[in-house]
């Protein structure tokens, strides 16, 4: 093919200049499309080349389509059969969930028959005695994923903004897959490394913020019996903090792919008169960027909310379980019901169990409803940005 | 495509190739090497007893082409896998619960079983301790003491009690951080069931003050209090104490934990009065002194007040649950194999017992064990053959070392290091130690230092009295001449500091072989490091070539 070089818009020069390969020609493919009236290969590209030539073939389609035909259709044999697989896998799905809550929901009755209500409210777990609840775990679970989001969601915006925006070329596709790998390293590396490399490190840290900002109460770390404020390393130790961080970085991959995708979505032709309105790079990012991927955005952290909600490993090697609720985050001591649940089941009687899969069934329900609450808040901030 | 693509797609595939045929040949040789006419058997419980366990398939596999499969799930867990028949045997430290506490159902196998003494071990409490910056090796401490300091009645590593037992040093400042297991695990069910069997009276408080019922017996599941830590697995405690935060803390732990990590266990008090550290052979004199109740489970009593001056009386054992009938999914070909594997284990198997952190049974538990190996269906009928096996604990009570004089109950205080830590401490040899706790070590800490670079693979066997000897040269190096026992251990006493010093000579292991299986595992290493890195560079010139 001749080395024709057509510049639709400014990105396009920008991508010259770093890449000498991404140019393509779109206005020649629409044409060859028409022509021959057949589906067109899909180039191998960037997203946004590829978002831009679809757009561009779509339109002659609409306008040379309007023939009098029938608007019923016959579904063709292969149509059919895909319909039957897609709904059977789906059916599957949506099955095995229910399942799973039906399971945690029948072994779990035990239990719940005998604390009642009163299984939310308590703190103590002791299901020997017959007085457990999880107030205190569900209190340490949210503790750890909020303080993952705090680490997580900075972290993967930056690096988002930075493989959708900045970078191009082989180095971009290298970040990309390390990226992508970042997400393939298995949990319990994260938490032995998290347990004897990163805790060392970060009691210093702890140290310093306690010293510092003991007025506000959360990052007090005082002795729950006499008040007194507490310095040595080992009041530091297996906290919150600790595994927040460890699961924030877990979580970081995840957010960060979905991110990504949501960025590179924004439409070419804001980007463009954004640049041509004279804003740098950055007031693109802020202006056009920024807001069409807000859904994408919230998708990516609650995605990872759901994530480090249900975090196992890692929370499981790192913390010290305690039932009482810890307001000081800093302070050795925290739980989480996976964790919970992994600590404790190969030692349970049945009955054990039975309060072992209650408390499996609460966080079930949880994740459920964060993401459900999710899907609808992207949902909506997806069709605001299209009519924008 | 251009030729030279293709050319290198080829070769790829060409060398994965090579690759999956190499490893899938090594698997048939292996395959063909173990076919005997051994029915597989599975078994499932006790984390605490499963690296024994592991081993011992490892060797009948490998010797005897005997399958056994064993998933350490936890003592509970293999319980009701034995109640339900899902398993030919299971491990457990404690037996069936008749009544349990928290109105569970009781647990009834329905077929017939018996209990049966498979791997001793001492419970060790690992610490990390400096006075004055120089670590802090020969701790003492007393049964009561160590209870105290687990359900938090003393607090601070000053606590008279503590400086009772340590004449030699001088107990810092500084607060006592207990960790404990977060997970339910054996190493905890044995060490509460000797709180409630010898210090019934505390540990019927504490378990008051943390809202369980008393009187409270063993329990799997260490409940948390005060300062203490609670943290996941034997690697996860052993890990927090040898931690620079860890510095103040202390950790019951298995002792090969203490070995691995280069850390010091307390000696323990034992009822002759004998401060006695818990290597393998003070572990099996101790277990001497163990019976065994009518309906087979273990009575401990007798190992916990043992008067033999060797003994570390936190000694215990954990049970394997065995089939006694043909019932379920236990045939008499699975009973042929599961006695040929208890047999192994009780002789053979008992070798590897110290250096896999363990200790080796002693004889009368072998002989109780044997009984009931004569009761699997399809197993052998004589029970194990005595004569010929190789368990190195059967005369324990003539091989084991006496303990030295200064580890008696008194003013002095051995200088030597334990487990991990071979480098002296040095004592006062009074009452009244502050001065010497800051001294310099002298010249003995450079000779231990010398030996604590031999310690690694020699404290591999436990200190093992047959393979630690005194070597000459070490000792001619010591600037006093010194009296060893065969332990290695100091006789003359404390009083000549300076002098002590722990001397071992290496134990070397064969290494592998390089061979094709190695070639294999690197050339696989390399092959997903290439398709890992590869794509992203190789994709743009595959792209450029269409």
């Amino acid at each position: 093919m001749a080395k024709r070089r057509t510049f639709e818009s400014l990105t396009d020069v920008h991508s010259l200049l770093t890449d000498k390969t991404s140019v393509k020609e779109p206005v020649e493919r629409v044409f060859a499309e028409e022509i021959e009236g057949s589906e067109p290969q899909r180039p191998d590209d960037s997203p946004e080349t590829d978002g831009r030539t679809t757009r561009n073939r779509r339109e002659p389609t609409n306008y040379g389509g309007d023939d009098r035909r029938s608007l019923v259709s016959t579904p063709s044999r292969s149509d059919s059969v895909f319909k039957l697989v897609s709904f059977t896998a789906g059916a599957t799905t949506v099955g095995i969930m229910l399942a799973v809550g039906l399971f945690l929901s029948l072994r779990a009755n035990d239990a719940l028959q005998v604390e009642g209500i009163n299984f939310l409210f308590e703190q103590q777990w002791s299901p020997d005695t017959h007085q457990f609840g999880i107030a205190a775990v569900i209190f340490g679970t949210f503790t750890i994923a909020i303080i993952a989001m705090f680490v997580g969601v900075p972290l993967a915006v930056g690096t988002a903004l930075l493989l959708s925006e900045v970078v191009r070329g082989p180095l971009r596709s290298f970040m990309v897959s390390m990226v992508d790998l970042m997400a393939a390293v298995p949990s319990v590396v994260f938490g032995l490394w998290g347990l004897f490399f990163l805790q060392a490190n970060v009691i210093p840290v702890s140290k310093w913020i306690s010293t510092y900002f003991a007025w506000i109460p959360v990052f007090a770390v005082q002795d729950s019996a006499t008040g007194q404020t507490l310095t040595e390393a080992s009041a530091f130790t297996s906290s919150a903090f600790i595994a927040g961080i460890v699961v924030g970085l877990m979580v970081v991959p995840t957010q960060t792919s979905v991110m990504r995708e949501a960025f590179s979505q924004a439409p070419v032709g804001e980007r463009e008169a954004a640049f041509a309105l004279g804003s740098t790079r950055w007031g693109m990012i802020r202006t056009v960027v920024l807001p069409f991927g807000r859904g994408g955005m919230i998708g990516g952290v609650m995605l990872g909310l759901g994530r480090a909600l249900g975090e196992t490993i890692a929370v499981y090697l790192i913390i010290s379980p305690i039932f009482t609720i810890n307001w000081e985050v800093l302070k050795t001591g925290t739980n989480s019901v996976s964790a919970l649940i992994a600590l404790r089941y190969g030692e349970a009687t049945q009955f054990g169990l039975s309060a072992l899969m209650a408390a499996g069934l609460v966080l079930f329900l949880i994740t459920l409803i964060v993401n459900f609450t999710a899907s609808s808040i992207v949902a909506r901030s997806r069709s605001g940005a299209q009519t924008n | 495509m251009t030729p030279r693509i293709r050319f290198i797609r080829l070769v790829t595939a060409a060398a994965a190739l090579i690759v999956l045929l190499f490893s899938s040949a090594g698997g048939v040789a292996v395959q063909s090497a173990s076919a005997d006419t051994y029915v597989p058997i599975s078994g499932s419980g006790s984390t605490w007893s499963q690296n024994a366990l592991d081993q011992w398939r490892k060797n009948v596999a490998a010797n005897y082409g005997m399958t056994v499969n064993y998933s350490g799930t936890g003592s509970s867990a293999g319980r009701q896998d034995f109640i339900t028949g899902a398993v030919d045997f299971a491990v457990s430290e404690i037996p069936f619960q008749a009544q349990p506490e928290d109105g569970s159902a009781p647990e009834v196998p329905s077929t017939k079983y018996a209990y049966m003494p498979i791997v001793a071990g001492g419970t060790s409490f690992m610490y990390n301790l400096k006075i004055g910056g120089k670590r802090v090796t020969n701790l003492r401490l007393d049964g009561d003491v160590i209870t105290k300091i687990f359900t938090g009645a003393i607090t601070n590593w000053n606590d008279p009690a503590i400086q009772k037992d340590n004449p030699g040093l001088a107990m810092p400042d500084k607060p006592i951080v207990p960790v404990l297991r977060s997970d339910g695990s054996g190493s905890t069910a044995q060490f509460t069931l000797w709180m409630s069997k010898k210090h019934s009276d505390l540990w019927n408080t504490f378990c008051t003050s943390v809202g369980r019922a008393t009187p409270c017996g063993l329990t799997s599941q260490y409940p948390g209090f005060g300062n203490a830590k609670l943290q996941n697995g034997s690697l996860g405690v052993a890990g927090y104490v040898s931690q620079d935060y860890g510095e103040g803390a202390i950790t019951y732990v298995e002792y090969s934990y203490a070995l691995k990590s280069g850390f010091p266990v307390a000696k323990v008090l034992n009822n002759a009065g004998y401060y006695i550290e818990p290597t393998a052979p003070s572990v099996a004199v101790a277990l001497v002194g163990a019976t065994i109740n009518p309906n087979l489970t273990q009575e401990l009593s007798g190992v916990y007040n043992n008067t033999d001056p060797r003994t570390y009386p936190l000694s215990s054992y954990s049970y394997m649950i065995i089939p006694t009938e043909v019932k379920g999914i236990f045939t008499a070909e699975k009973g042929k194999t599961l006695g040929a594997f208890t047999s192994y284990l009780l002789c053979e198997g008992q070798q590897q017992a110290a250096a896999l952190g363990y200790s080796p049974l002693p004889l009368n538990l072998v002989q109780a064990a044997s009984d009931q190996v004569k009761r699997i269906p399809g197993g052998p009928a004589g029970g194990v053959d005595l004569a010929n096996c190789n368990n190195p604990a059967l005369t324990i009570l003539n091989s084991a070392p006496q303990p030295a004089a200064c580890d008696q109950q008194g003013p002095n205080q051995c200088t030597t290091g334990t487990a991990g830590a071979v480098t002296d401490t040095p004592v006062t040899g009074s009452g009244s130690g502050g001065a010497a706790a800051n001294a310099p070590a002298g010249s003995a800490g450079a000779a231990g230092s010398a030996a604590a670079a031999a310690s690694g693979a020699a404290a591999g066997g436990a200190a093992a009295a047959s393979s630690a000897a005194a070597d000459p040269a070490a000792a001619a190096a010591a600037s006093n001449t010194a009296v060893y026992d065969a332990n290695g251990a100091v006789v003359t006493g404390s009083a000549a500091v300076g002098a002590a010093v722990a001397v071992s000579r290496p134990l070397s292991l064969d290494d592998s072989a390089f061979g094709a299986q190695q070639i294999v595992m690197i050339a696989a290493g390399v092959l997903l490091l290439l398709a890992i890195v590869l794509p992203p560079f190789l994709s743009r010139r595959l792209r450029r070539h269409r």
